[in-house]
């Protein structure tokens, strides 16, 4: 006993109570669902065997069955072009500025921070007022794009297929960046200064530093960013909720929404859990990418 | 270009972007003082004709926003006290090794995260309820919340132990310290910083949640300013501006904390790599 | 003394033991009510009316989402959790009723004093109606028709008193007063991706004389080809493909489309933002004495299964019904009942608009009922929205849906 107890406060013990409590917790709440949506895909579900876990088993007639569906390989498609959409312009900006701000003028700190206002907004409100700037007929944003000549009709952002999606990948980069800059800025902040002006010395000019240095030194920062905004981005429902509920047509379809209209739309619970299990399979990489680009990470 | 000239363009510039990227904001402020058909106008109009504050009071009022906005802010200090105590370990453990054991765990906690939280809901409901964890709404909305962000918080502060030199703690423990000793002596106060903005950062988000709540919460006493937003937002909806003043004096609270703490916040993310 | 002692134990004992018994009888039973009503609308009201009568029965109110109600209540219904009484979306009736979930009432309809079948729109009735026998109440009623704008009907040229009645001189009317430098559209309804676009097409395609069994026939076709067209000239804004017909109506209000398809649950709101003269009218018909058709929605009452106080929900159900009388006046909802008039509310724009829409509702027919309802007006808005964005012409588009109908066997 006196052992056990030294052990949890001296030795490998401490190591396996700090690490074993939080994860049985995880397991059971997050894992147990994980689980029982992937039995669910195998199974032939309706409303009222919910609350069951034996159900008719079926085998991979969900699966079947989905891939007939003339909507889906379009439905994937759009979900691969939002992902990437998303995650490029989130990074593309979110770099710009952490680049920006790290130039460190005076004010500086306090405007970076007024960046991350996205990210605290509820999802809710954020798709309530993209739904209202992206109007076709009276939505801010055509008003804006008339004014400054872009052009000279309205373009019709949650209706016309399309740019249903890209009013929805819009509105989600604008949501995204600021998770991407402040984690940006601090993969920045960790390249030590000394390289920079030892280069400097040499006679490398401003892209070439960057090139050489900033690049190579941010690869596990950019690989772990990218692999987490994988992740969150197929989360993103929120928005297509409130501005396109997926349409017209299933143009801005993708697969986390259409999971959720297929389970509490349409209550075709064994379909909505066999597209949340292809999900999880794309997750499986992004997470497998995130561990190996930081595996060469040294504490302190 | 001298160095003030470049300082005052850098900063006109930033001021300009921030101006555009805070526009929906502006937005949401404007339309919240707008009358009803107003908001139909094209062209769009920036500031209200004639700005009609009373709807805030009557939003207030008629919702009592009071009632709700307490609920969000117990359930989100309940799921933000959880997950510290239950990640900061957590976290701390998987910075420390890396191994074939590390790389799973970190493995699975992202695994975790997969399904949005509209898609747990349902085994998460079916399970609370034959535990009879439903008798306690708020309480089971924490679990969840808890169980959805954590390893969110996990990834982020493990970034910053990994910050906080493994030479401080060796040396604590030649010195006697036993492990708990190390860990809350030296390794904890270190990383605080880290640990508070993440908190922050996960206590927002909790502040926000409905999905959970809207489903667990059947109690409208019981029910957060999230799920009262949404109740507004039937398909029938047309009192926008009201909508608007709701979600503005649901989040400008957020927003006033966020602004104050914005400048530790961002020096707690990026000095974590001080070394 | 032993005897005393033992009578007035007995005595004591009897005492608690009645005591005892009032109690339990005195406490109240507990009800749980689930709708979608807001402070305004019904159900919250009458439950506070219900609840001041103090005759043994008390209603906990929980307020759900439109979006919500029949998830929440499954999920309920399957971990033992349903509610007492529900109120549910008349084409969601079905699927709850064929499997039992909710109660049978037929004998305790038979037996009400209150609640008579013949006293209900047969459409609503139909609704409730399963396997010939009530799985609910009707709660209220409601449909679609035309509103107008008679001031730009004024200044297009066109009689203001004289709305277009057949579906060729709705289009031609469209165009006349579809004017693009002014932003005012022609018309402005609802076509979108969910039960509201199946709610506003299906009438069109019944009055074609389809059913939603027969999705593709000639008749359909043709409504599905006019509401292309509409699109197609900009008769009607782009939007209406993601608009809700709330949404679209507030764009008639604010003087942005001349027409507006839409039902009653706008005419309160209207009257406060709508800045000019509107009138309403029947929905067009095909051609000249074709048959009428409407949409029916709104909700019904319903008693879920498992319940454990059968007959205190119907009593609270017997009490909402006998308030139908009142519901206009009060929350602005038109009861389903035929044998109640809709009396006048003085405002006489209300009045006729109202006169148009319990004339409509005498054409009103149900969605369904069908327990697959869900899927079924799924393959119905596919077909909209893949014909009027121009991915399938519109017979191919109906025909897939008619194949994919017929597949769900509904």
């Amino acid at each position: 006993m006196k052992r056990v107890f030294s052990s949890i406060t001296d030795g490998r013990g401490f190591d396996l109570v700090l690490v074993g409590v939080p994860f049985t917790f995880l397991l059971a709440l997050s894992g147990l669902p994980l689980l029982y949506n992937i039995l669910m895909s195998f199974q032939e579900v309706d409303m009222f065997s919910l609350g069951s876990v034996i159900r008719p088993f079926v085998g991979f007639k969900n699966y079947v069955d989905l891939f007939t569906e003339p909507e889906t390989i379009s439905i994937l498609r759009n979900t691969i072009v939002f992902v990437v959409g998303s995650i490029t312009g989130q990074f593309l900006v979110g770099f710009a500025l952490a680049l920006f701000f790290w130039i460190n003028f005076p004010g500086a700190s306090w405007l970076r921070g007024l960046f991350l206002v996205s990210w605290v907004m509820p999802g809710l409100v954020v798709g309530a007022i993209w739904n209202w700037i992206l109007s076709g007929d009276f939505g801010v944003l055509n008003f804006f794009l008339q004014q400054t000549g872009l052009m000279s009709g309205n373009i019709f952002w949650r209706s016309d297929p399309n740019f249903s999606l890209w009013a929805v990948i819009l509105a989600n980069i604008w949501l995204g960046t600021s998770f991407n800059m402040i984690l940006l800025a601090t993969g920045l902040a960790a390249i030590p200064a000394d390289l920079y002006e030892a280069a400097e010395m040499d006679g490398a000019n401003a892209w070439q530093r960057f090139w050489t240095i900033t690049l190579p030194m941010m690869r596990s920062t950019i690989g772990a960013i990218i692999a987490l905004g994988l992740i969150f981005t197929l989360q993103q429902f929120d928005l297509f909720a409130a501005i396109t509920d997926g349409g017209p047509n299933n143009s801005s379809n993708v697969a986390q929404y259409w999971a959720w209209d297929l389970s509490f739309r349409q209550y075709d619970f064994g379909k909505g859990a066999t597209i949340s299990v292809i999900m999880t399979v794309f997750v499986m990489f992004a997470a497998t990418v995130y561990v190996r680009s930081t595996r060469h990470e040294v504490r302190g | 270009m001298s160095e003030v000239a470049r300082n005052r363009l850098l900063l006109a510039l930033s001021v300009v972007m921030a101006a555009i990227y805070l526009f929906p904001l502006y937005w949401m402020y404007v339309t919240a003082l707008k009358s009803g058909s107003e908001m139909f106008a094209t062209p769009p109009s920036f500031w209200p004709s004639s700005a009609q504050w009373s709807t805030f009071a009557y939003v207030w009022e008629s919702r009592n926003m009071g009632r709700y906005l307490w609920n969000s802010t117990v359930i989100a200090f309940g799921a933000v006290s959880l997950i510290a105590i239950l990640g900061t370990g957590c976290a701390y453990v998987l910075a420390r090794y890396r191994n074939i054991w590390v790389d799973i765990g970190l493995f699975l906690i992202l695994m975790f995260q997969v399904l949005p939280a509209s898609l747990m809901i349902t085994p998460i409901f079916v399970g609370f309820s034959q535990l009879g964890l439903l008798e306690y709404p708020r309480l089971a909305v924490i679990l969840a919340i808890t169980a959805k962000s954590m390893p969110f918080f996990v990834v982020l502060v493990r970034a910053t132990f990994m910050a906080v030199p493994m030479e401080l703690e060796e040396a604590a423990l030649v010195d006697g310290n036993s492990r708990i000793g190390a860990f809350f002596n030296i390794v904890l106060p270190l990383a605080r910083n880290g640990i508070l903005v993440s908190a922050i950062l996960i206590f927002m988000q909790a502040f926000g949640e409905f999905v959970y709540s809207k489903s667990m919460i059947q109690d409208i006493q019981l029910q957060p300013a999230s799920v009262g937003l949404n109740s507004f937002m039937g398909p029938n909806t047309s009192e926008w501006n009201n909508i608007m003043a709701y979600a503005t004096m649901y989040v400008t609270p957020i927003l006033a904390i966020f602004v104050l703490l914005q400048r530790r916040i961002v020096s707690g993310l990026t000095s974590g790599a001080l070394k | 003394m032993g005897i005393r002692r033992t009578m007035i134990s007995i005595a004591l004992a009897l005492a608690s033991a009645s005591l005892a018994g009032m109690s339990a009888r005195a406490e109240d039973v507990k009800l749980v009510l689930w709708s979608l009503d807001r402070d305004i609308q019904p159900a919250p009201n009458l439950i506070k009316e219900f609840n001041a009568q103090k005759n043994g029965i008390q209603i906990e109110y929980r307020q759900l989402q439109f979006d919500d109600v029949v998830s929440e209540a499954m999920r309920a219904f399957s971990t033992g959790k349903a509610p007492d009484i529900i109120t549910i979306d008349n084409p969601n009736h079905a699927m709850f009723a064929s499997r039992k979930a909710f109660l049978d009432l037929t004998d305790m309809i038979r037996q009400s004093k209150v609640i008579k079948p013949e006293n209900y729109f047969p459409g609503p009735l139909k609704s409730v109606t399963w396997d010939e026998k009530y799985y609910g109440v009707p709660k209220a009623t409601n449909t679609i028709a035309l509103y107008y704008n008679k001031d730009l009907f004024k200044a297009a040229g066109l009689d203001p008193e004289k709305p277009p009645q057949t579906w060729t001189e709705l289009v031609a009317t469209a165009k006349k007063l579809t004017n693009p430098s002014k932003n005012i559209y022609g018309i402005t309804f609802s076509a979108k991706a969910n039960e509201e676009g199946t709610f506003q097409f299906l009438p069109w395609a019944q009055m074609g004389g389809a059913t939603y069994k027969t999705i593709n026939s000639e008749g359909a076709v043709k409504a599905l080809s006019v509401w292309k067209q509409m699109l197609d000239e900009k008769l009607a804004s782009p939007d209406t493909l993601t608009r809700s017909q709330w949404d679209s109506t507030a764009t008639f209000n604010a003087g942005n489309a001349a027409m507006a398809i839409s039902g009653p649950w706008e005419i309160d709101r209207m009257l406060k933002d709508a800045k000019f003269q509107w009138g309403t009218a029947l929905l067009p018909v095909p051609s000249e004495g074709a048959q009428r058709s409407s949409a029916m929605g709104d909700f019904n009452w319903a008693i879920f299964s498992s319940t454990k106080h059968p007959k205190e929900a119907f009593k609270a159900l017997e009490f909402f019904a006998s308030k139908d009388v009142t519901m206009y006046k009060d929350f602005g909802q038109l009861p389903a009942r035929s044998d109640l008039p809709v009396p006048p509310t003085g405002n006489p724009l209300k009045d006729s608009a109202l006169a148009t829409f319990v004339e409509q509702l005498k054409y009103a027919q149900p969605r369904g009922p069908s327990p697959e309802w869900p899927k079924i007006s799924k393959a119905i808005q596919d077909a909209i929205q893949s014909s009027l964005t121009g991915q399938m012409e519109p017979k191919a588009a109906l025909d897939q849906a008619d194949a994919k109908i017929k597949s769900i066997g509904g």
